[in-house]
């Protein structure tokens, strides 16, 4: 990138670029292109590991704050401050070790999880965790935000699939936890330690995941029903009769952008096995509706609806967080929240939407009330997105309790002294 | 007299009258012939005797006690039921022993959540049991389950035969009460799901007690399926078998359990329990699937042509419940036909990537030839998980001293082939001179450093995971066998 040497002394951001131009060329760094810069001043892309150490090393001993950038857009929704560095791997995206009868896959964190699971397609194998818009997911990105969609009711989320992790740490550090095994206890588990760590304690450029087999065949269950109470009455009785691979509900206003239910409460259930299997699951999904209007969807149609499903976001701007109580909870908690909702009913996880335009305090107020209600449903609730104008008086995350707080910050210190690793929009101004 | 502090005792009467006004007169195990019980867990080779025990029944008298051991500096550690098996629970230069087997209340049930809470030293299987009549059950499953505590599982991050479909115990809990080495008590997670922040539940499961002791936990409970269907497939030669296993796996199907037993264990659970296993086969393997009736039928078919694809000249079906219960009695108690072979066995615990299984068999094979030892395998296949069972002798001294070398060998092996120390037993102070061949130093520093974010000082269990110089134990000829 071309640097404007009489404007360099004064911006450290600048300075920065040139130093570790001379460190790791200047091929290596470029400028933030669209929504990276309101996460990083400058983009650095190491081709390897030991480049990456250099950098991380002269990060700490210049006091040069830097994120994953994955880690940093995830978190650009909602931070106010960006750091200088942005690391891109998008240099690293090798497969290290793929043995599709082992069902584990050893990957550079830049890969995404898009790209991943095309090849694993041709063994007819997947990594199961379906976040919004796969191909724009580096694993690193989908490790340090912990990101999972439908299927986490029937595969779990990321910290029961990762099961290894090298990871750049303070110093430049490379350290490595887990393996590619299955099942391992040897040693402490970093995986649970990084994942969803938002790049705040070093930077992940290696995983190891189990991988699985991709279902024999696949079918949906939609049903529509009037109110809220009935969806999930009829969600919790499908769940607990079928193992489903997932169950969401979702409110008239996303049913009606994912074009199911419309001006319905949707029910939306994943069902998945042999023939026989199938047959048995549609039927009982039919007697277990009731009155409700169940209709099967398959094949090629049921795969489009899943996308739509796992991408699904609405398109405004406004706030979105993450709510999640006991699973039983669910449909109180969101009725009170009052808002548009898509739900993993299973888990008892769901996205809300409150897609108008709000003013600073009235969003705040409502960050609060929402809180509580999850709260009160010993659950937690987490913001995803907000507009830049409100950001300074939301509360991200909310407090955890002060036992919490102390080891997430002696966590922290142990990990990142110098406090350079994507500092300041995690938990507790971490 | 000799101290597990290694000289004087830091155990005056002082410290000694503060903890029975917190735990009482009787939950205070103070003589030498009494705590000889406790001088070593399922890992039987080294012994070593804590100072003192305590049995607290809560966790505000766990927190007492262990705020009465912090102004003293004086470590601890603590222990379940004792059937670990990598020595988790045998005290190193830690005086103090806490036992949490009398917190074993099952706390609250929750159906419609599938949640239930438990304190620390309620048994694995009673809390299945709890809820099996209602359809649920918990999914980790290790062999020692009718004996071990859910505050030990936690610790070791235990399995069982069932976590290649179900996971691990720490897929399987939510959030623990955890009070530190300095005696605070904090609640890590919650029992909703997605908990945001760092994953404190997940670092302190399988810190076999390095991080503090756990008194209660949140645990996730699974729904039983329709239907279970176990089958038996009978081979000539161990290759076929684990080839068989990757067909499976290969075709898609993922069984609750695949075990496997070679022929010195097949001959033994023969002659203990007469289940009509051939003589001559080689290797046999249990596989159990599980799911919907509807479907069963096709799947049992598919497998069982895989395994005949494969080479099993005889696939058999369990027909009843009685039957089923009669392959997996056999599997179950595996270790306990052993026991008729010699007087004295060591169970390792390594894991290679499934498709290594041959070549790891192989190479045990010709380690028992080096060692001139005796070597059975009955594992987790599915996993990779193996247990060789080394038999011995121990009043023979060069025999014992080989059978330790000989399971030393058997990890490098594994490490060789890209496998892993321990699958499921822990590292404890069995495999810990073996975790170099793992870890870089670095790593090491890495993990340390994790351990000292919940035990600053590393009085919880110390000299476990993670090799210090000068730990030392007496290594004693065993006396007992070491657990299922």
């Amino acid at each position: 990138m071309r640097l404007e040497p009489e404007t360099e002394a004064r911006n450290p951001a600048l300075r920065a670029a040139t130093e570790l131009s001379a460190l790791v060329g200047a091929d290596r760094l470029r400028t933030p292109e669209g929504r990276e810069a309101l996460a990083a001043d400058v983009i650095v892309e190491p081709h390897n590991a030991d480049e990456l150490s250099a950098i991380v090393f002269k990060c700490e001993v210049d006091g040069i704050p830097l994120a994953p950038l994955g880690g940093a857009r995830t978190l650009c929704e909602l931070r106010r401050t960006h750091v200088t560095l942005g690391v891109s791997l998008a240099r690293m995206t090798r497969i290290i070790d793929y043995e599709p009868d082992d069902m584990t896959v050893t990957v550079e964190a830049g890969l995404t999880l898009g790209a991943l699971n095309q090849t694993l397609a041709a063994h007819r194998q997947h990594l199961p965790l379906d976040p919004p818009d796969p191909p724009s997911v580096a694993l690193g990105a989908l490790i340090g935000a912990a990101k999972a969609g439908p299927l986490r009711l029937s595969e779990g989320a990321v910290r029961d699939l990762l099961i290894g992790v090298r990871f750049v740490g303070h110093g430049g550090r490379i350290v490595r936890a887990g393996g590619r095994v299955v099942k391992n206890v040897t040693g402490y588990d970093l995986m649970k330690v990084m994942t969803g760590s938002h790049g705040t304690l070093g930077i992940v450029i290696e995983a190891s995941f189990k991988v699985r087999p991709m279902p024999e065949r696949y079918t949906m269950a939609v049903l529509s029903c009037r109110d809220a109470a009935a969806a999930f009455e009829a969600a919790a009785r499908a769940h607990d009769a079928l193992p489903l691979i997932h169950i969401e509900v979702t409110s008239p206003g996303v049913a009606q952008n994912l074009g199911v239910a419309p001006d319905q409460f949707g029910v939306i259930a994943g069902l998945c096995g042999n023939r026989s299997e199938i047959d048995y699951q549609c039927e009982r999904m039919r007697w277990l509706c009731g009155d409700a209007k169940c209709e099967i969807v398959q094949l090629a149609s049921a795969l489009r609806l899943y996308q739509r499903l796992r991408d699904f976001t609405l398109p405004v701007a406004g706030l979105s967080a993450r709510i999640a109580t006991l699973p039983a909870s669910l449909a109180q908690s969101l009725q009170d929240c009052g808002a548009e909702f898509c739900a993993h009913a299973g888990c008892g996880v769901a996205e809300l939407f409150m897609p108008g335009e709000l003013g600073a305090e009235e969003a705040a107020t409502l960050v609060a009330r929402w809180r509580a209600i999850a709260i009160g449903a010993r659950g937690h609730l987490r913001l995803l997105s907000a507009p830049p104008a409100l950001r300074a008086g939301l509360d991200f995350f909310g407090a955890p309790s002060g036992g919490v707080l102390a080891l997430s910050r002696r966590l922290k210190a142990a990990f990142d002294p110098s406090g350079v690793f994507n500092p300041g929009c995690f938990i507790g101004g971490i | 007299m000799e101290t597990n502090g290694g000289g004087a005792s830091p155990i005056d009467e002082k410290l000694r009258a503060e903890l029975r006004a917190i735990v009482g007169t009787g939950a205070l195990v103070e003589r030498a012939s009494e705590l000889k019980v406790y001088e070593c867990d399922g890992w039987t080779i080294e012994k070593s005797r804590p100072d003192l025990l305590v049995m607290p029944r809560t966790a505000a008298e766990v927190s007492a006690t262990l705020k009465a051991l912090h102004k003293r500096k004086i470590a601890f550690v603590p222990r379940g039921a004792g059937t670990g098996l990598s020595g988790g629970a045998l005290p190193i230069q830690a005086p103090v022993m806490i036992c949490t087997s009398r917190m074993n209340r099952i706390l609250s049930i929750d159906l419609a959540n599938r949640r239930v809470e438990v304190e620390a030293g309620v048994v694995n299987l009673h809390v299945s049991n709890a809820v099996h009549a209602d359809g649920y059950f918990y999914a980790p499953d290790p062999s020692s389950q009718m004996a071990c505590t859910i505050g030990g599982n936690i610790a070791e991050n235990s399995g069982g035969p069932h976590t290649l479909k179900y996971g691990v115990t720490t897929n399987h809990v939510l959030a623990v009460e955890l009070v530190l080495p300095d005696g605070e008590i904090v609640e890590l997670g919650d029992p909703a799901e997605d908990r945001w922040g760092y994953d404190l539940v997940g670092a302190v499961i399988g810190a076999e007690g390095t991080a503090g002791i756990v008194t209660r936990a949140t645990l996730k409970l699974l729904r039983e399926p329709q239907t279970r269907q176990t089958l038996l497939a009978i081979f000539p030669d161990v290759e076929s078998a684990t080839r068989a296993v990757s067909a499976t796996i290969a075709a898609g199907i993922i069984p609750g359990a695949i075990e496997m037993m070679d022929r010195l264990i097949i001959r033994a659970v023969e002659a203990a329990f007469h289940l009509g296993l051939p003589d001559d086969a080689e290797a046999v393997l249990i596989i159990e699937l599980d799911g919907l009736t509807a479907g069963m039928g096709e799947r049992l078919t598919r497998v069982s042509e895989l395994m005949r694809g494969c080479g099993a000249r005889e696939v058999r079906i369990a027909r009843d419940e009685a039957e089923r219960a009669n392959i997996w009695k056999g599997r179950k108690r595996a270790f306990g036909a052993v026991g008729r072979l010699a007087p004295n066995y060591a169970t390792q615990d390594g894991v290679v990537p499934r498709t290594k299984l041959p070549q790891i068999l192989r190479a045990i094979a010709s380690i028992a030839e080096r060692h001139r030892l005796r070597i059975g395998n009955v594992f987790h296949a599915g996993d990779g998980n193996i247990h060789p069972i080394v038999l011995y002798d121990e009043r023979d001294a060069d025999e014992v001293r080989r059978a330790i070398e000989a399971g030393r060998d058997i990890l490098r092996a594994c490490v060789q082939l890209g496998g892993s120390l321990s699958g499921e037993h822990g590292i404890g102070a069995e495999k810990i001179q073996e975790m170099p061949l793992l870890f870089s130093p670095d790593d090491l520093m890495v993990m340390t450093e994790l351990r000292r974010v919940f035990d600053p000082e590393q009085r919880s269990n110390p000299n476990k995971i993670i090799p210090t110089p000068g730990a030392c134990v007496e290594v004693a000829a065993p006396h007992r066998q070491a657990a299922l």
